[in-house]
């Protein structure tokens, strides 16, 4: 194993130690922040997983947090519907990914990348965002869909109920995990090899036998999925959807998230929400009005200080402690 | 014949108003080596680039083994059983050169060549490790030569694989496509006199989009019209 990777391994067994230790330090109120600061990561790795590997940004990333926290309302408020919860997470996943794939055809095979790919994905961000306004019999319009149940179902003897603080952060904190070692174990594979190469020159890879719009479609339709899952997991969680999930300032929030956290890196995204989600709550408790331009400034300080995000902070001390070390 | 792998008949492109290349001919056998030679602006990566599929014709064919290439998609071109080296170093640069054979390898269903014996024939066994973007220019050619063998060829197009190299690493290249030979057919397009003389084979001089002569290398060399247009004389 590569050095890192153990890193990377190192980071993550800290962060787990840190989520299994925080129920333990935290009232309901902290449980219940860090658990949506999580949801928020979830959705921040899915972009990751994207961009960190393809190298093409899309801009409209919150469409299908939008579509998946929407399909699960529905479903749940449904009432017709057995296994409401169940089905809604599925329904949203699939939601998600079935866009996704419409879309990413005609992009991909279209030969659409770069700046032209972020510009149509910022359109159909605000499509989307547009379409949960407009079609107010369906999406509730401004005010959106109100009363969505925490998650409960019953799997054969096993019987979910998040509707108490810890279940709920529990199973998110054990989805985001889940769901960041697999993407994780992609990047690091030969799936997240060839799209460094498709990256690095994609027609040199097509040339080699690789379909590298495929290639860019299924990452793409699993990124998606994973934002469709987010969406899901944070409307039960709020009790609420609302057209500005799918909305642009969502997607642009997203993106600091990642930038910060460090692009490619899956679990920096993730920590990244988190620092963020808890400096706003913070800072907005002293005033509301400050935060955007706080906002503003901590990301040039991370663009001009830690281009890489914050988690290459810990590498950067390693080879400070190893470059002294070698002095003396 | 049952042994003919490329064939390239009457083919022509114009661009707009500019008929680039016009009636050229050309047949690859199985396992043979040929080389395509001309002035710059003769049209040689045209060809190539038509050769690939990666053009489509405005009049002829182009058939690799029966199937008509003009405008396959190129993934599809490489599993049929053809290779590239781009005129300019294509590698990746942000993976190791050990991982730009796999990524290579993972090309076809079938690889044959470990990479390590892949690594020893473009001499890069030492370099494993390195990030192929921290290669020098003649190493990077190598590795994406290396990659093309990689994919398990029936045929090798190299566009112009020695640019940029010292004498010692052209005559070097040479000696590695001479081992090579036999196990595969190789088309290589070359401004390098000294790199087609080291291959002795089968010749097309191409002038003005057209053909020029074929033949054996040493008749090409010695014919009046291409020592006018193209060798010089000495």
């Amino acid at each position: 194993m590569i050095a890192r990777d153990r890193n990377w391994l190192l980071i993550f067994a800290v962060c787990a130690a840190l989520a299994v230790v925080y129920p333990f330090i935290a009232d309901g109120y902290q449980l219940t922040v860090i658990r949506d600061a999580l949801i928020f990561g979830l959705f921040a790795a899915s972009l990751d997983f994207f961009w960190g590997r393809t190298g093409i940004l899309c801009f409209g990333h919150a469409a299908f947090f939008g579509i998946g926290g929407y399909i699960m309302a529905l479903v749940t408020l449904n009432d017709a519907i057995p296994l409401g919860s169940l089905l809604g997470i599925l329904g949203a996943i699939a939601g998600a990914a079935f866009v996704a794939a419409i879309i990413g055809y005609f992009l991909f095979f279209g030969g659409i990348r770069g700046s032209y790919f972020t510009i149509v994905t910022l359109a159909m961000g605000v499509i989307c965002q547009q379409a949960a306004v407009s079609w107010s019999s369906v999406t509730g319009g401004d005010s959106g869909l109100i009363g969505i149940p925490p998650i409960a179902f019953d799997l054969g003897e096993i019987h979910v109920d998040l509707s108490q603080d810890l279940p709920s952060y529990i199973f998110v904190a054990s989805i985001v995990a889940v769901v960041v070692l697999v993407l994780w174990s992609l990047s690091r594979g030969r799936w997240g090899a060839v799209l460094t190469a498709i990256q690095d020159n994609e027609v040199r890879a097509a040339a080699l036998g690789h379909n590298a719009p495929l290639r860019l479609l299924v990452t793409f339709v699993l990124s998606a999925a994973i934002a469709g899952l987010a969406g899901a997991l944070y409307v039960c969680m709020a009790g609420l959807v609302a057209p500005d999930l799918s909305g642009l300032l969502l997607s642009t929030e997203v993106i600091v998230w990642v930038a910060v956290g460090g692009r490619g890196t899956l679990l920096g995204p993730v920590l990244g929400a988190i620092a963020i989600q808890r400096a706003q709550q913070t800072i907005s408790s002293f005033n509301p009005s400050l935060w955007p331009l706080l906002l503003g400034c901590v990301f040039v300080v991370i663009v001009f200080v830690l281009p890489d995000g914050i988690l290459s902070i810990y590498a950067r001390l390693k080879s400070l402690f190893k470059g002294r070390r070698q002095a003396q | 014949m049952s042994d003919v792998l490329l064939q390239a008949e009457n083919v022509g492109i114009r661009f707009g108003g500019l008929q680039a290349l016009e009636g050229l001919n050309l047949t690859v056998r199985d396992r043979e080596l040929c080389c395509i030679i001309g002035p710059n602006g003769a049209g040689k990566s045209t060809f190539l680039n038509l050769l690939t599929g990666t053009l489509r014709p405005t009049s002829g064919s182009v058939r690799f083994l029966g199937h008509d290439i003009a405008g396959l998609p190129l993934h599809r071109i490489a599993r049929l059983g053809i290779a590239r080296k781009f005129q300019i170093p294509s590698v990746f640069p942000s993976l190791s050169v050990e991982d730009n054979l796999k990524v290579a390898r993972w090309g076809t269903s079938s690889p044959v060549r470990p990479v390590g014996e892949l690594l020893d024939l473009v001499a890069l066994g030492s370099r494993a490790a390195t990030l192929a973007g921290e290669l020098a220019h003649g190493q990077k050619q190598w590795l994406e030569i290396g990659m093309a063998l990689a994919i398990e060829p029936r045929l090798l197009l190299l566009d112009e694989p020695t640019a940029g190299m010292t004498p010692q690493e052209t005559l070097a290249t040479a000696q590695m496509l001479l081992r090579l030979k036999g196990e595969f057919s190789i088309v290589a397009v070359e401004h390098d006199i000294r790199f087609v003389r080291a291959l002795n084979c089968e010749t097309l001089v191409l002038h003005q989009g057209r053909r020029l002569r074929s033949g054996p290398f040493h008749d090409i060399e010695a014919d009046e019209m291409v020592r006018d247009v193209y060798l010089g004389r000495r």
